[in-house]
């Protein structure tokens, strides 16, 4: 267990890590203080109005960064909640109810809208989701100008004139300040703790490889469905608050496509997808535009949405991970540490010994049903007739030449594709054969699967990598972040738990798909060439650990060139050859079956043997 | 004529090829064997300037050719007949044949060449007009080959021309290969089929890893145990 | 019936006018896959530029083509070349972004320019009204309508026949065989960006004389654009064209029975209903996204 301890500390150097982490603190607890301390101390109310400013589109930024950041979901229509949360504010307040009441009211109607408008359009990708958001927007900024009944048109409404915490309507600036502080470190807190959540975790593997989440058994809709409906709560808050601090409302500012583009553009100079990027994103470019503003008069229309436009440019042309990635930079973490493909060996501490080996159980009942798939792409028979058993604790080999159809048939008993016809039947832990139909479904019933083509979260750590796995399994972080590094720990990937995935070298990244699968603890696993570009070297220990995974029970498929590997794990061995099953049985009856050479070395092999 | 001197390349942050060197004189056929993965496609790539070769060099005729782009490298007279086909799906067979001739050496030889090509693939000829996706996949191989012919290459590569065809088929386009080759055009081709690709070759690499592990005359090596053993283990 | 005709033939107008705007961005998306959300706004310094020229020189607004269509080509290649290859590799939102900061820019730098005033070019007799049966249009339009059938055949013919226009297609359906055949792939990708903004240049020209501009002119017709650009199927010239036209009769047929204040819910409910059911588009199917002219 030495081994262990010192790979652990060596990675996380602790007192460097405590006092980066203060550091961080440090700034983050610094600038908080100073949004309150530094309009008090000035006194002035132009800098209270910036200051106001400031932490309105911080949390706008913020709450937007949740869906935007987090989720992907690229919304330019976000103005759409905040401008239901201010007409919601507005309006109750003429019929007499507290914006602290109307807030909630707002929030869970911009929870709704969000849920609605996000659902049919979740199958849209990048610039087609950020076209419909624009689109929902303009249909939004249309009702409210035409429905005069309820909006008052472009007319618009204004408060009542009455003063007071009740009607959040003061003379004063400061009492704004603190409400809208308080709102923003509502939105902060939350967007901190959904990070830190399983929730966080799910919604960035969604992100980052949506294939992959859902062979993790990841709801991939669900989980960005709420995503989608806390941020346009949060959005729908700081709305209200904003309709009485500026008391009037009227279609054009509150549904309106460059307020929406505002709040992405904060977030993405701050650094998309991280907790506090949004915060430091607004800090540092709505004083700016004011500060310019002041120089050139408010004469100078257009003045702060050309620097806007100007700073948009520049940071997707030369800083395009935002401030935080400078932060990154110069407070100086484990993180971003380049590994190249001759560290690799060294990471090979497996120390197979320590692991407890235990003999290896019979192969045992029927735990996987394939029976007569068959699949055409196009005028192709990918998939001809394919039936096979797999065994429970049994190795079975699937080999063949590049595009016999090895992959389709995977695809086909993980749900990620169905068949034409024929069946695949899953024995569940309750002993009943089930048909599971989609990649979610074949999860639960304890398949799991690698891809042929690695899918890492490339942005995420390798530890979260296999947490979004162990999540499928245990419910709270700490429980899955103990499973990952134990797993971690099996693989021979402790040395990596906090590099980002996409700088893993390719040996690694084969062992963090096997790692992410394992934890969640599956019944049946099935290899998609895992021994691939792996150097004959570390060929040993791969083997040697399929055969630890092997005994401890649970049943494997493997899709396999590596013909050592083949040979000396597999039970039993399929060949495939266009779309059929070829030959099958023991390894050594296999690869001396005449059609199996002829299919992989061409015809006039056999022949010259022969002659 | 084509020299790969230590290079190294990859995808990203992931290095595939380590330090190959290989050789291809001119008016040979040389292939490339080896198993999944182990970088025969990539060595086409970086050739071809697709890829980016992050140390060694490549030289052409030469000329230093390792940090051409692609589109020059073609002007050199190195053609790639990639993997997969990879025709202009929604034009015309006569149209994607075209395309081959888009290199300005390619485009004043354009009738002669192309009446070549035709005879040499009668079966594209009954096709020219047909949109190329509605071709069946040796036809389609065909029509990669002719369109790779047509840019009148001094060094023609093919990336596994026999993946997915039937086997009749795949004996059509060794047999087309012959011919290239015997017209002078030098030839370097990476293939799974090693059998065939052997009896076609004048010379062999085995690749593995992304290194070359092995090299000779293609007949010594046809007997080999080291090539029985990389693709069947036994 | 008259009303009807009248209706039709407004739509028809105001649809072929949709399409000189659009399809240069469907031309862009198609080739370079980057969707250009500032193509409004070079369309609206196309139109300042008509307006200056005019005014300036004094010479009939269509003159300007002259100046206008070759300053936007220019424009589109360094924007292509300085803003968009360089992100040739990067995400998607950061594509994005790229072009929604240049809408963004332009549109102010403008504001801050010439503020929000509205410049009208002369009209040089274009606003004159012609007969046609029941219906009455402006001579202007029927250049426009005329233009729009011109381009969209020239654009066909020149991608078919010539052989930049092949490499322009070749590229598009695969990019790494392009290569393969010796195509300069970034060239041709500024070459068609280029061509896409001449065209939206072209459009101004002709729009110039009919219609008021201000700063904010791009946004309104931008967002029409993607409706018709996505309607068409996004890449599809000629799916374009049909969209357009679809879309100027349902602008024409609900601006009277809705009143012209909702007529854009019609508008953006049909975008919204497309985009969700029928992402590829009225025309294509979804294989085809690559598809040109």
């Amino acid at each position: 267990m030495n081994n262990k301890t010192a790979s652990l500390t060596s990675v996380r150097g602790t007192g460097s890590v405590i006092q980066q982490l203060l550091n961080k603190k440090v700034l983050l607890f610094v600038t908080l203080a100073s949004l309150i301390v530094i309009p008090i101390m000035v006194g002035d109310d132009y800098i209270y109005h910036i200051f106001i400013t400031i932490c309105l589109f911080a949390g706008l930024s913020t709450a937007w960064n949740i869906v935007g950041g987090y989720a992907g979901q690229l919304s330019l229509g976000h103005a759409i909640y905040y401008g239901i949360g201010a007409y919601t504010g507005m309006l109750m307040l003429n019929a007499g109810v507290s914006p602290w009441i109307s807030m909630f009211v707002g929030a869970v109607l911009a929870a709704g809208v969000a849920v609605a408008i996000s659902y049919p359009c979740f199958k849209l990708h990048g610039p087609f989701y950020a076209l419909a958001s624009i689109a929902f927007l303009e249909v939004f900024h249309v009702i409210s100008l035409n429905w005069v009944g309820l909006t008052g048109g472009a007319n618009g409404v204004m408060v009542p004139l009455e003063l007071g915490w009740s009607t959040m309507v003061f003379s004063e600036r400061l009492p704004s300040l603190v409400i809208v502080f308080g709102l923003m470190s509502l939105v902060l807190a939350v967007s901190w703790a959904i990070r830190r959540s399983k929730l966080g975790f799910q919604l960035v593997a969604t992100r980052e490889r949506e294939s992959a989440a859902r062979g993790a058994a990841i709801r991939t809709v669900h989980v960005r469905l709420y995503a989608a409906a806390i941020s346009a709560g949060l959005t729908a808050m700081l709305g209200t608050f904003h309709g009485s601090y500026l008391t009037y409302i009227e279609p054009e500012s509150a549904f309106n496509l460059t307020f929406s583009i505002q709040i992405v553009l904060f977030a993405l100079v701050g650094g998309l997808g991280t907790v506090f990027g949004p915060l430091y994103g607004t800090i540092l470019l709505v004083p700016i535009t004011e500060l310019a503003r002041g120089w050139l008069g408010s004469s100078a229309i257009g003045l702060h949405g050309f620097v806007y436009g100007v700073v948009l440019i520049l940071v997707v042309l030369f800083m395009p991970d935002g401030i935080m990635s400078i932060f990154q930079r110069y407070l100086p973490t484990s993180k971003g540490r380049h590994v190249d493909a001759r560290d690799e060996k060294s990471t090979h501490h497996v120390p197979l010994n320590d692991v407890k080996k235990s003999e290896r159980a019979p192969v045992g009942e029927v735990v996987l049903k394939v029976q007569h798939l068959d699949k055409h792409f196009g005028g192709l028979h990918v998939t001809n007739d394919v039936s096979f058993n797999l065994h429970k604790g049994e190795v079975l080999g699937i080999i063949g030449p590049n595009g016999a159809g090895k992959t389709t048939v995977f695809n086909m008993i993980s749900g990620f594709l169905s068949a034409d016809s024929g069946s695949v039947e899953v024995l569940d832990e309750n002993g009943h054969f089930i048909s599971p139909k989609t990649p979610g479904a074949f999860a639960r019933s304890g398949v799991g699967r690698t891809f042929q083509i690695v899918q890492p979260f490339a942005a995420m750590t390798v530890e979260e990598n296999i947490m979004v796995g162990a999540f499928y399994r245990f419910r709270s972080v700490e429980e899955s972040r103990k499973v990952a590094r134990e797993i971690a720990y099996e693989l021979g990937l402790s040395r990596f738990l906090d590099e980002e995935a996409r700088n893993l070298p390719i040996g690694g990244l084969k062992r963090l798909e096997v790692a992410r699968v394992m934890a969640m603890r599956p019944r049946i696993l099935l290899l998609d060439e895992v021994m691939a570009g792996i150097n004959p070297a570390d060929l040993r220990e791969a083997i040697e650990l399929i055969k630890i995974i092997r005994d401890s029970g649970i049943s494997i498929i493997a899709i396999e060139h590596v013909m050592q590997a083949v040979m000396e794990l597999s039970d039993r061995v399929i060949v495939i050859s266009s779309g059929e099953i070829l030959a099958q049985g023991e390894p050594e009856e296999v690869v001396k079956n005449e059609a199996v050479i002829e299919a992989y070395l061409g015809k006039e092999v056999t022949d010259a043997s022969t002659e | 004529m084509l020299q790969l001197n230590n290079v190294t390349s990859g995808y990203g942050a992931t290095t595939i090829l380590h330090d190959l060197s290989l050789e291809v004189k001119e008016g040979e056929v040389v292939t490339i064997v080896g198993g999944n993965g182990a970088g025969k496609t990539t060595t086409l790539r970086t050739v071809s300037g697709l890829i980016e070769t992050t140390s060694g060099s490549i030289t052409f005729e030469g000329e230093d050719i390792t940090h051409l782009p692609a589109h020059q490298v073609v002007d050199r007279g190195i053609t790639l007949i990639p993997e997969a086909r990879q025709l202009f799906s929604e034009m015309s067979v006569l149209e994607n044949i075209q395309m081959g001739a888009y290199r300005t050496a390619a485009k004043s030889q354009y009738n002669q060449r192309l009446e070549e090509v035709l005879t040499l693939f009668p079966r594209v000829k009954e096709r020219l007009q047909q949109r190329a996706e509605s071709l069946s996949g040796g036809e389609q191989q065909m029509v990669a080959i002719a369109r790779g012919m047509m840019a009148c290459p001094k060094l023609l590569m093919f990336d596994e021309p026999s993946l997915g065809l039937a086997p009749i088929v795949v004996s059509q386009v060794f047999e087309v290969v012959k011919q290239i080759a015997k017209s002078g055009t030098t030839v370097l081709i990476v293939e799974q089929n090693v059998n065939q690709t052997l009896k076609v070759a004048d010379r062999a690499y085995v690749i593995e890893n992304g290194k070359i592990v092995m090299n000779g005359q293609a007949q010594e090596l046809m007997g080999d145990d080291h090539i029985r053993k990389a693709y069947l283990g036994i | 019936m008259d009303l009807l005709f009248s209706l039709v033939i407004n739509g028809l107008m105001l649809g072929s006018l949709y399409a000189m705007v659009s399809v240069g961005l469907t031309l862009i998306f198609g080739i370079t896959k980057v969707i250009n959300f500032a193509h409004g706004e070079f369309m609206m310094i196309g139109m300042m530029l008509t307006y200056i020229i005019t005014t300036y020189l004094g010479i009939h607004p269509y003159l300007t083509l002259v100046f206008v269509v070759p300053l936007l080509f220019l424009l589109g290649i360094v924007v292509q070349k300085y803003l968009i290859e360089p992100l040739k590799d990067s995400d998607e939102h950061i594509q994005i972004f790229a072009t929604v900061g240049l809408s963004i820019a332009m549109i102010n730098l403008v504001l801050m320019l010439a503020g929000s005033n509205n410049f009208n070019t002369p009209s040089s007799g274009l606003r004159e009204t012609l007969g046609l049966g029941a219906a009455t249009v402006l001579t202007g339009q029927v250049v426009i309508m005329l233009c729009s059938i011109f381009m969209v055949g020239g654009l066909h013919l020149f991608l078919t026949k010539t052989q930049m226009g092949r490499a322009i297609r070749a590229t598009a359906q695969n990019r790494n065989a392009a290569q393969l055949m010796g195509i300069n792939v970034s060239r041709i990708n500024m070459v068609t960006f280029g061509i896409g903004i001449a065209c939206v240049g072209i459009a101004a020209v002709l729009l110039s004389p009919l219609y008021p501009v201000n700063a904010q002119t791009g946004q309104s017709f931008v967002l029409i654009a993607f409706v018709i650009v996505v309607m068409g199927g996004l890449g599809s010239i000629a799916g374009a064209f049909y969209a357009a036209l679809i879309i100027g009769l349902v602008d024409a047929f609900a601006g009277f029975y809705l009143g012209s204040s909702l007529k854009d819910v019609a508008v953006f409910g049909i975008f919204l209903l497309v985009l969700i059911f029928r992402p590829s588009g009225l025309f294509g199917n979804a294989r085809k996204l690559a598809h040109v002219s």
